[in-house]
């Protein structure tokens, strides 16, 4: 068990994505109240008290990005829940997607009432087959029941929600470039100021929210904010849902409570590494975290992890961040450098081109590392790879080429060895190997 | 007005401005490639890096003033990342500036010099790309040592409005590309692209290759391809590098015609029309007087037109509205009097011609109709069926139109068949062999001046009319 | 394209109005699922259906990766190679599938029946690794389900 639940509350079973199941959960009971009975300001300042923190990677308080917006200034708000979960290593939201997608409906109905916005959209990644099916599915039920629309309940309150599919591009989950891409643009970001609550969408206020953080707001509501604080610790109230992957024995979706034990999660609920190796590393939080933000998901070593706590603040503390909590475990006998070059190959991929240093240092970036893994490593390829990563760090439009900094420091920084052996002997010191194969474990 | 400090001293701002703006009106230099004064912020380039105190550094083109703010234009965090964005620019651009038309006037090879100076951090092969495409007949794109600042992709959605160009395929393989429904190709302002280029990327075919420019000077100008009368920069040899063999005519010719920046009339812009220039100016030139087609010298010329002048009862007159206002004060003091003067538009809309647009192109195709008209009226060019004598005073007479028996004294510039029929025909100079001023639609003069000599044997206006009026020859 | 647009219209009742660039994306990607891949003409109806400059739509086309002008293979099989696949043997099942098909990544077969791709993270981490035929995920793969797939796919 992984601590008190706020999504998973229920069973999965084949027909709990629908409507009738969500009904039987109490489901739609909270919006209800909402039109019934509070005003939008009320809404924002029970968000605000929840202390919920982003759950995209940024971990930025949700009530405070709302509070940019003034649900009265008569102009048109929109609200975007991000379901471009493009981050490697991060699964999460298409649980709720998948399981739940009325509980996304429902809350964004409570934001969307909050922030006076009549238009919504669920902007979620192209690929993404069975999440879209269900979610769409959802949506015409919902708007079946009368829950989307004008007039919903009666209430004079009317909303709509378009379920916007993307088209392959892992910078759009960052939420300006989300923002072009609605707009039928290609994926540029954009700068700020201004911030995106003050000219967004089509210029207008807009708050764009991640699936797992609207999804968690309409049991805020339903329960308060002051049972929400119990839950979690002081600094990071709540749940997060972590989706854990790579060399681990039970890979998934877990909703775990915030301040529960890392060590715990991997090697109990998790089931530990794969074939019983030993821990090497641990990305906690997708490889980047997260586009947007500045907070990068560093690398954690094995002894790190026994200590910590799930929490933003004690990741923050050892430098690195929860991220989208897409946790990758890394088994002992893994080549670092290859798992580095995997990254930078998908960076430069997903690079969008427009700003210098992640244009032209993402590439350069990949073409050094391809080069050291085939043996033509130069002993300053180590120094160019932290200088590329120096001046993506905050120079650049977007997150996305910090991120690609973080983990290429964080890599170098922890296993600086296996990169000068590459480069000196021309051939990798754990066989360039990334899987974690049982006769490994046993050689 | 709130106040910045920018390097320690304080300076007024207008809250609307940004960071940049504030340092560039203030005579602090920040460079900047992406950022221009006329276009939407992209915040691409990363190379206009200001560090706030405290706060650390962030584009200055998109950092809004905040009363008391305090920013470092050379701190050494400044300085450390426009180096190193510097170094990520030159990563895949070829520096072939010794084979580039930019080179002397490039702002990268400027910053380079300023603000980098190593060579590159990088020992591997460069990113190859698309050499010499054709983005219209007009520009020529070099992929390669585009930096994607995406100027010229803003200049066509926000200025010339064509949507001409976009940004195609996305990280260090992204290409700047023309609309396929040649949108680009079709924009009457696409070859300013080449002006706000800040590299070597964007190439006019008409200078392709033609000159090094720091063997060329240009002297401003007006261009008189409509009454917009656009202020424009003649580029033309430098007295000092003459060409001494092969085709003297280079010494005479237009290297190239670029907007003369300026905030009463076009701004930094002007249309295609006004690159051209030289396919108006350097026609073939009438280079000696003739009386019915016999040649003679300006002097006999001139005394045949007084003759005929004196002689004449019903004189019309068709006065250039290409004339410089000089020549058409002139005009008006010296023979006003003795003729009934009609103005004349000397050009028309060619075939397929922009005719009119909301940006700088005007209908009437001649520089100074407004202060023709003012000096002359507006009546229509129309001959009196009466006429027993015709000054024609440039181009665009229709001769059939001048009734039969009427004695013509033609003053033009260059070759046409009418040269030869006319009674008397003298040669004039052109704008860029004298200086002058035109008045444009909206009332605004501008001036030019001479970038070359006048051709031997051809007459200065006007100088010519107090001639003809019968002052001593 | 000129069929689809009662449905495109259709779309427009949820969205805000006046906004039209919106439906390039939603357009783009219902032409593609009807025609295969999109097509000059197609453009050229979105650009008189939605007011957009031309240039827009094709930058669009170049920027998404699952966006194509051409028609690919009946069945387009894309592996991921990301992080999390590549730790649970992404890498063998591309060589595999680029033997048994007897093409490269990006290639198509000569029959036209197979496409294969590689693909950066498809957000399916824990059941890695992944393969996608078409919309289709095929979850927790090796050789001998693939194998069994493509069998069931000829």
């Amino acid at each position: 068990m992984t601590g008190r639940k706020i999504l998973m509350n229920f069973e999965v079973t084949p027909d709990s994505h629908t409507l009738g199941a969500y009904l039987g959960r109490g489901g739609y009971q909270t919006i209800a109240k909402v039109l019934r009975e509070m005003k939008p300001e009320d809404v924002t300042k029970e968000i605000v008290a929840s202390g919920i923190q982003g759950r995209g990677g940024a971990a930025f308080p949700a009530g405070r990005k709302w509070q940019v917006v003034d649900p009265h200034d008569g102009q048109p708000h929109f609200l975007i829940a991000n379901a471009d979960e493009g981050e490697p290593g991060t699964f999460k939201d298409r649980w709720v997607l998948e399981h739940s997608p009325h509980t996304l409906l429902e809350s964004m109905l409570v934001a969307a009432y909050a922030l006076a916005a009549r238009h919504t959209f669920v902007y979620i990644r192209g690929e993404f087959d069975q999440p879209y099916t269900r979610l769409a599915a959802a949506v015409e039920e919902a708007y079946a029941a009368g829950y989307f629309g004008e007039n919903i309940l009666g209430s004079g309150f009317s909303c709509d929600v378009y379920v916007f599919r993307g088209a392959g591009a892992y910078v759009c989950g960052e939420a300006s470039s989300l923002l072009a891409s609605i707009e039928g643009s290609r994926g540029y970001p954009r700068n700020r100021p201004p911030r995106l609550t003050v000219k967004g969408l089509f210029q207008r206020p807009t708050v764009v929210n991640n699936v797992e953080t609207l999804s968690n707001l309409a049991w805020i509501i339903a329960h308060g904010a002051e049972e929400y604080r119990k839950v979690g610790t002081p600094k990071s109230p709540g749940t997060r849902l972590i989706s854990i992957s790579g060399h681990i024995q039970r890979p998934g979706v877990y909703e775990v409570e915030m301040g529960y034990s890392w060590a715990k999660f991997l090697h109990e609920d998790c089931g530990g590494v794969l074939h019983g190796r030993k821990l090497k590393a641990l990305i906690p939080g997708g490889i980047s975290s997260q586009v947007l933000t500045g907070h990068g998901a560093k690398v954690l070593t094995a002894d790190s992890v026994d200590s910590l706590l799930l929490d933003h603040q004690a990741l923050w503390d050892v430098g690195s961040s929860l991220g989208s909590g897409g946790m990758i475990a890394i088994a002992e006998g893994t080549c670092m450098v290859r798992l580095l070059q995997v990254m930078l190959r998908f960076y430069h991929h997903e690079s969008c081109g427009q700003c210098t240093p992640c244009r032209e240092g993402m590439g350069w970036a990949h073409r050094i590392i391809d080069r050291i893994v085939s043996g033509e490593g130069r002993p300053e390829d180590i120094d160019r790879l932290l200088h590329i990563s120096k001046f993506n760090d905050g120079t650049t439009i977007c997150g996305l080429g910090d991120a690609a900094g973080y983990a290429t420091i964080a890599f170098i920084e922890h296993f600086r060895d296996e990169f000068e052996y590459l480069i000196e002997h021309k051939r990798s010191k754990n066989d360039g190997r990334l899987e974690c194969l049982p006769e490994v474990a046993n050689a | 007005m709130p106040e910045i400090f920018i390097n320690g001293q304080p300076y007024e701002a207008d809250p609307d401005q940004t960071v940049l703006q504030v340092a560039l009106a203030n005579g602090i230099y920040v460079p900047y490639f992406c950022w221009h004064p006329q276009l939407s912020v992209a915040g691409n380039c990363r190379i206009c890096m200001i560090e706030e105190e405290g706060r650390g550094v962030d584009i200055g083109c998109n950092m809004p003033v905040k009363a008391g703010m305090r920013v470092l234009t050379e701190s050494e965090e400044v300085r450390s990342h426009r180096k190193a964005i510097l170094q990520f620019i030159t990563l895949n651009h070829p520096v072939d500036c010794g084979i580039c038309d930019k080179a002397g006037e490039c702002v990268l090879q400027d910053y380079h010099y300023e603000y980098n100076g190593s060579p590159s951090m990088s020992g591997d092969p460069k990113v190859r790309s698309t050499k010499f495409y054709d983005l219209s007949d007009r520009i020529v794109l070099d992929n390669e040592r585009c930096i994607l600042c995406s100027r010229c992709v803003r200049f066509t959605h926000e200025i010339s409005k064509s949507h001409g160009l976009g940004i195609e395929q996305r990280a260090d393989v992204s290409l700047v590309r023309p609309s396929t429904d040649g949108s680009f190709r079709d924009d009457p302002y696409s070859d300013n692209v080449v002006d706000i280029c800040p590299v070597g990327a964007l190439l006019s075919r008409s200078f392709f290759y033609k000159a090094r420019v720091w063997y060329l000077t240009k002297t401003p100008s007006v261009c008189p391809g409509c009454e917009r009368g656009c202020r424009i920069d003649i580029w033309h040899r430098k007295p000092e590098w003459q060409v001494q063999s092969l085709d003297t005519g280079e010494n005479t010719a237009i290297a190239r015609i670029t907007p003369h920046e300026n905030s009463e009339v076009n701004g930094p812009w002007i249309c295609n029309k006004g690159r051209d220039l030289a396919r108006i100016f350097e026609r073939r030139r009438a280079d000696g007087a003739m009386l019915k087609g016999k040649p003679a010298s300006v002097a006999e010329a001139a005394t045949e037109a007084r003759r005929l002048i004196k002689a004449a009862a019903r004189p019309v007159a068709l006065v250039s509205s290409w004339g410089s206002n000089e020549e058409l004060e002139a005009f008006r003091a010296s023979l006003g009097s003795m003729f009934t003067a009609l103005v004349k538009p000397d050009h028309l809309p060619a075939a397929g011609e922009v005719l009119e647009d909301d940006l700088l192109i005007r209908p009437d195709k001649n520089p100074n109709t407004g202060k023709a008209r003012e000096l002359f009226g507006t009546a229509p060019a129309v001959i009196p069926a009466d006429a027993d004598l015709v000054l024609v005073w440039g181009e665009g007479c229709d001769f059939s139109k001048i009734p039969a028996g009427a004695r013509i004294i033609l003053l033009g510039s260059w070759l046409a068949p009418e040269n030869g029929h006319a009674d008397v025909f003298i040669p004039v100079s052109i704008q860029t062999e004298r200086s002058g001023h035109y008045t444009n639609c909206q009332g605004v003069v501008s001036g030019f001046e001479a970038c070359f000599p006048r051709a031997p044997g051809v007459a200065d206006a006007e100088a010519l009319f107090a001639q003809l009026a019968g002052a001593a020859p | 394209m000129k069929h689809l647009i009662p449905e495109f219209e259709a779309l427009k009742t949820r969205l805000p109005p006046g906004l039209d660039s919106i439906l390039v994306l939603p357009c783009l990607r219902r032409i593609q699922d009807d025609r295969g891949y999109i097509a000059d003409e197609d453009i050229d109806g979105l650009v008189e259906y939605l007011g957009v400059p031309r240039i827009q739509i094709e930058e669009v086309l170049t920027f998404y990766t699952m966006l194509r002008r051409k028609p690919l293979g009946r069945w387009h099989v894309q592996v991921c190679r990301n992080v999390s696949c590549s730790m649970r043997g992404a890498e063998p099942l591309i060589k595999h599938l680029s033997n048994r098909l007897g093409v490269k990544p990006g290639e198509t077969t000569a029959d036209g029946r197979f496409t294969l791709s590689t693909v950066e993270c498809l957000g399916s981490c824990g059941t890695a690794p992944v393969v996608m035929v078409n919309e289709r995920y095929h979850e927790l793969q090796d050789a001998q389900s693939l194998d069994a797939l493509l069998e069931e796919l000829k």
